[in-house]
């Protein structure tokens, strides 16, 4: 006989009226095996409908973030444990099972121009300080949000930490010349200025050290 | 049914389908970008985020580059699409930074000489970094640049098959995954942008889990030409074990220089001097040494780069790319003595790049009017090889033209009837739910993924090609009987179904061109035929559909 595990995960249909629920699955013991490992195994043997994101399969494309026992992780890159439980990023509204609905941040990008303008794009001499370079290896998985105590999604005055972020590197890319500091003040990041979270980011950025500090020095 | 317009259609949410997306726009069309994975999260993000760049070193040149394309493509190159590779290369890689990327550059600030790496195949060196996310800022610009411009895009949402006007490319019909609805977009022209095919090979591929080849099935299914589909590049090394990471990719031959080597079951070295070779000499190698039975319990040969330890500039290499987090992935899988390259690492060639695809000629337009094609889903610049770091400046090239080009053609022009067969082709995705049969269509790609790997993988005879197609049809005719869920959103049933079918055709081009190419060339090594054969094979292979039967030909290289 062989050694199995057991993990449960918080299964959400929107299409019946029924909250969400959680299911044990029992799958077999594996040296190694990822969360992502095991969502491929019940999907592929167990239950088809088990909605979840992946990409890469390796820390690189930022889809596979869920929570593990309540914690933002990117389930590419934490090993299986008997008794388990995986959810849903908190924070964020729930398509389905695992899958949370990214189609906003995208349409953040644009009504709080997150971008360089075009005109002062042209590269050539650009010396970028290592501190913005660095925030660039944010891989926008938004497990940020889910480990912020302030944020709710959709309040318009608060733009959390992964906004925070791009707003940093943005300030610290010399091509751009929007007033990110003022944008970060008009998002609530004053209301950071008290808050001992750790915010969680799966590539190592100390958000609140790089990207908050940074923002907040700049506008005092 | 929801029906969209627009003048410009881009599949594809990576590197080239932004680009060609936001040049269309640029160029006054009105422009839908659809992409199947949310927008800018494909293969460009999860690169490392090398670029080629010509003339950084002293004594490049645009035409010496040009001839490193071609030798290192073994002379199946299209000519015309390398010069083009070649010159607007710069370019390119300016049009990525407009997005809001920035490569790497020393402290003048300039990407100079002393920040060129010599990647295996290229004479001199001109590969550029972008630390420390690699590729991630790519997507991140990426998705910046389209957010700047006055694109429409739809994320989550696959295109199921084009819709044609008389012989006219005029739109797609389009499955969004998350709200599962089935709806149409005319347009005047398309641009398929979506990428490769790893995913045929999973999970020996370090692809991204959308990279279907539905570009390469949705070109070919309206009549298309494809070039050379036999020719996919499988990098070197990439992971066996554990299973949850086998297939991903862990460096390319210039990671094992100076002194590093690969070495059978039984310890014995069968390649050295790897830092000089390209990924199709480094693969085909271990190619042939595993079909001689040299591989270890996973399947693997040694990569052993503890020689390197030995010399200042190998203990170099090993800090530079501990810096660049490179080698947290082999701590992940195979410890902290692997890790401190103390340990061989074991590891199999993992489906990385088509160098094959959709045909096109200069301005990006395939055989067939009103279709276009960019990035890695277009064929002919690398010919049978295609050198390292330099697909990402491809993507911005190459979408560029195809987007400037798809623009200018349908700016101004009536909207097309593409009410031909539109209903049929809907209402084929829209009976998929629920269906009660026996298979499930994940489990068919995975038996697709098996016979892929194992018969038209790295190395090939005739025998195992055609146990592949023997096994493609029967995978074909199970299709029929399927078994998928009825839920509305994400129900991922239905995309998996539709990939298979994609992927069926795709592995059909694929082994028919591999079963029809009797030699060794580039990334495709034919144990029965294992010589180069100038004289009769200097050649491209190219496959279409004609009065919907299958057709393939060979015709002379351009040269």
């Amino acid at each position: 006989m062989s050694e199995t595990i057991i993990v449960s995960i918080l299964r959400n249909n929107p299409e019946n009226d029924q909250p969400p629920s959680w299911c044990r699955y029992e799958i077999p013991f594996e040296e190694k095996n990822t969360v992502l490992g095991t969502l491929l195994y019940i999907q592929e043997e167990l239950d088809p409908t088990l909605a979840f994101r992946y990409g890469c399969r390796y820390k690189r494309c930022g889809l596979c973030a869920v929570e593990v026992d309540g914690k933002p992780r990117m389930a590419c890159h934490t090993y299986v444990k008997d008794g388990m439980r995986l959810s849903p990023l908190s924070k964020l509204p729930v398509i389905r099972d695992l899958v949370i609905d990214r189609e906003s941040f995208f349409l953040d990008l644009q009504k709080r121009f997150l971008f360089v303008d075009e005109e002062n794009c042209n590269s050539g001499i650009v010396l970028e300080p290592e501190e913005g370079a660095k925030l660039r290896s944010c891989a926008e998985c938004l497990s940020c949000f889910a480990s912020c105590p302030q944020y709710i999604f959709g309040d318009k005055d608060f733009g959390g930490p992964y906004i925070f972020v791009k707003l940093a590197q943005l300030s610290l890319d010399p091509r751009d010349n929007r007033n990110r500091h003022k944008q970060a003040i008009e998002l609530g990041i004053n209301r950071c200025l008290d808050c001992d979270s750790k915010c969680y980011c799966p590539n190592g950025l100390n958000i609140y050290r790089e990207a908050v500090n940074h923002l907040l020095s700049k506008s005092s | 049914m929801r029906v969209e317009s627009c003048d410009v259609l881009c599949l594809g949410g990576g590197g080239a389908g932004i680009t060609a997306a936001v040049t269309a726009a640029e160029y006054g069309a009105n422009v839908i970008l659809v992409s199947k994975e949310p927008l800018g999260y494909g293969d460009t993000r999860i690169s490392m985020g090398l670029t080629s760049f010509p003339g950084v070193v002293e004594g490049d040149s645009l035409e010496l580059f040009y001839q490193d394309l071609l030798k290192g493509g073994e002379y199946l190159n299209d000519p015309e699409l390398a010069w083009i590779m070649a010159e607007m290369n710069p370019f390119g890689v300016q049009l990525l930074e407009s997005y809001g990327h920035l490569f790497q550059r020393n402290n003048k600030g300039l990407i100079g000489s002393d920040v060129a790496y010599l990647i295996g195949g290229h004479s001199l060196p001109r590969s550029i970094g972008c630390p420390p996310g690699g590729g991630i800022s790519m997507g991140n610009a990426l998705r910046a640049g389209a957010a700047r411009s006055n694109i429409r895009v739809f994320e989550e949402v696959l295109a199921s098959s084009l819709l044609c006007s008389g012989e006219h490319v005029a739109g797609a019909v389009c499955f969004d995954i998350c709200r599962g609805e089935v709806f149409l977009i005319r347009a005047g022209a398309v641009i398929i942008a979506t990428g490769g095919a790893g995913w045929l090979y999973y999970p020996h591929t370090d692809c991204n889990s959308g990279v279907n080849g539905d570009g390469y099935a949705l070109a070919y299914n309206v009549g298309a030409k494809l070039i050379d589909m036999e020719q996919v590049q499988f990098m070197p090394f990439g992971l066996t074990h554990p299973a949850s990471v086998c297939g991903v990719y862990v460096g390319e031959p210039s990671l094992a220089a100076p002194k590093g080597l690969i070495r059978n079951r039984n310890g014995e070295v069968i390649l050295s001097g790897l830092g000089t070779m390209t990924r199709a000499q480094v693969t085909n190698a271990m190619a042939v040494e595993l079909s001689r039975g040299g591989g270890t319990e996973y399947g693997g040969l040694l990569l052993d780069l503890e020689p390197n330890l030995a010399l200042p500039e190998g203990r170099q290499m090993w800090n530079v790319r501990k810096e660049r987090g490179q080698l947290n992935i082999v701590r992940f899988a195979y410890g902290e003595d692997a890790y401190r390259w103390k340990k061989p690492w074991d590891v199999t060639p993992t489906a990385h790049y088509f160098m094959g695809g959709i045909m096109v000629n200069t301005s990006g337009q395939s055989s067939v009017p009103g279709l276009y094609a960019a990035g890695q889903a277009m064929g002919g610049i690398h010919g049978a090889n295609r050198l390292g770091s330099v697909s990402l400046a491809e993507l911005f090239v190459f979408g560029y033209i195809a987007g400037k080009a798809a623009a200018k053609e349908c700016i101004g022009q009536k909207p097309l009837d593409c009410s031909q067969g539109q209903e049929e082709a809907a209402g084929n995705i829209k009976s998929l739910s629920g269906r009660k049969g026996l298979y499930s269509p994940l489990v068919l790609q995975r038996r697709l993924q098996k016979t892929m790997w194992e018969n038209v993988g790295i190395a090939r005879v005739e025998k195992g090609l055609r146990t592949a197609l023997k096994e493609i049809e029967e995978i074909e005719e199970t299709c029929e009987n399927l078994k998928i869920a009825s839920q509305i959103s994400y129900n991922r049933d239905i995309v998996h179904t539709i990939e298979i079918k994609h992927m069926l055709t795709v592995a059909k081009l694929i082994t028919e061109a591999a079963l029809m190419r009797c030699e060794t060339r580039g990334a495709h090594l034919r144990l029965d035929f294992p010589e180069k054969d100038e004289k009769n094979w200097r050649r491209n292979i190219i496959v279409f559909k004609e009065n919907n039967n299958f057709k393939i030909q060979s015709e002379a290289v351009k040269f």
